[in-house]
């Protein structure tokens, strides 16, 4: 045999060899035997432990226990409950990476289920709202649904009309200027809460030129500022508000024809 | 690792080899299976195999106390023989349970599980509740002892 040294640690680690070599799951330890095969020494203590746990196995059961459980009966190993592989490093990494991937992935479901075309300009109405003051517009006192008319008349609007929701509040002023892409926007006024309405032309498809429609009220929310959308016939009303859409919740929820 | 499935007559030897004794090895086996039973009835069953053995060992350790007990001497220790097999095939398990139940604590408890062949390295360590240097020794001078014992009991024949 060849004269291989061994380290202090691997001499402890041999000395615990398991007799049988499926039980040597222990990297340090495997290596160690792997080593110390080479060696008398441990050829000699194998043979020893070999011969001595046979004799163990040779120490009779008495009846008395053969009758009551046979000699093939086995503690069955506990099965591991869910706690215990949720404890699991991996299982744990796991899990957390699912739950953020399926928490991003609601968020982003969500937001795509509020999206609607148009909202862009929406956006950017919504922080013309808030920069703007009463004096910026022309003084106008009448009933916000009456002012389709007044718009189609004196700029050519056609249908930029406030839907029946919001008809019957009074108006303070009214302008209607050009956006950034030159579309054409009417803004108005009113006393209750200090609501400001848009009415612009609705996102349209590049290819067909035919507006983007979309059913029902759609809310949106930037800085403080609430806005709630409605598109018809190719145009979009907004009304707007200093607060959340709760505050604007009240109007859209109410029939009316 | 899965663990795995431990055959409960293995159990019986565990406490002879402690005991040397095959009514009080029995006692303490049922009483073991009795508590595990209990244990098991209540919802509360043993958490591993090991248990059985952590169990078994401490009622062992009980029994043992109210016996005599090993003196604490340092026995003589020889180099291990390649004849040592054959010296070994010539003993009654009964000889070899005398001489581990007269091993001191914890070399008894070390002793006894690691020649029933049932744990690995890890588990050893934990009935045991030994560091790795500790085992290593006391496996290490229980190995030399039982030479030193067969050498005396059975002498060499060498060829």
């Amino acid at each position: 045999m060849s004269a291989i040294q061994l380290s202090r640690k691997e001499k402890m680690l041999v000395h615990c060899a398991p007799i049988r070599e499926e039980r040597v799951d222990d990297r340090a330890l495997r290596t160690a035997l792997h080593r110390a095969r080479k060696t008398e020494a441990f050829a000699v203590q194998q043979n020893f432990d070999t011969a001595v746990a046979a004799l163990v196995q040779s120490i009779p059961i008495p009846e008395e226990i053969t009758d009551w459980i046979p000699p093939d009966t086995f503690i069955a190993p506990r099965r591991r409950r869910w706690q215990k592989y949720a404890q699991n490093p991996a299982f744990l990494a796991t899990g957390i990476a699912v739950l953020v991937i399926a928490i991003v992935g609601i968020f982003q479901l969500v937001e795509r289920m509020n999206r609607f075309p148009g909202e862009t300009t929406a956006r950017r109405l919504l922080t013309t709202a808030s920069s703007t003051h009463a004096m910026m517009l022309d003084p106008v006192k009448t009933d916000a649904g009456a002012l389709g008319d007044f718009l189609f008349m004196k700029h050519r609007l056609v249908r930029y009309d406030v839907p029946p929701e919001f008809a019957e509040l009074k108006t303070l002023g009214c302008r209607v200027f050009d956006d950034e892409e030159g579309q054409r926007v009417a803004q108005i006024w009113v006393v209750e809460k200090k609501m400001q309405f848009f009415l612009f032309p609705a996102e349209r498809d590049p290819k067909t030129g035919k507006a983007r429609e979309f059913s029902g009220w759609r809310s949106i929310e930037q800085e403080h500022w609430a806005g709630v959308v409605k598109e018809d016939k190719g145009v979009c009303f907004m009304a707007t508000l200093r607060g959340s859409a709760k505050d604007l919740a009240q109007y859209v929820s109410k029939k009316k024809e | 690792m899965a663990e795995e499935k431990q055959n409960l007559l293995q159990l019986y030897r565990f406490c002879f080899l402690m005991l040397a004794d095959a009514a009080e090895a029995q006692e303490v086996f049922h009483a073991t299976l009795r508590e595990a039973a209990q244990l098991a009835a209540g919802s509360e069953a043993p958490r591993n195999r090991l248990w059985f053995f952590r169990n078994a060992r401490w009622r062992c350790l009980e029994a043992g106390e109210q016996g005599l007990q090993a003196e604490a001497v340092d026995l003589k220790q020889d180099e291990l023989a390649e004849s040592a097999p054959s010296q070994i095939e010539k003993l009654e398990p009964q000889q070899f349970a005398i001489w581990i139940s007269g091993a001191p604590e914890p070399q008894r408890t070390a002793l006894a599980l690691f020649y029933l062949d049932e744990f690995n390295y890890r588990e050893l360590l934990s009935v045991t509740e030994l560091k790795p240097p500790e085992l290593s020794k006391l496996l290490c001078d229980g190995r030399r002892q039982f030479q030193a014992w067969l050498d005396a009991t059975l002498p060499r024949t060498e060829t």
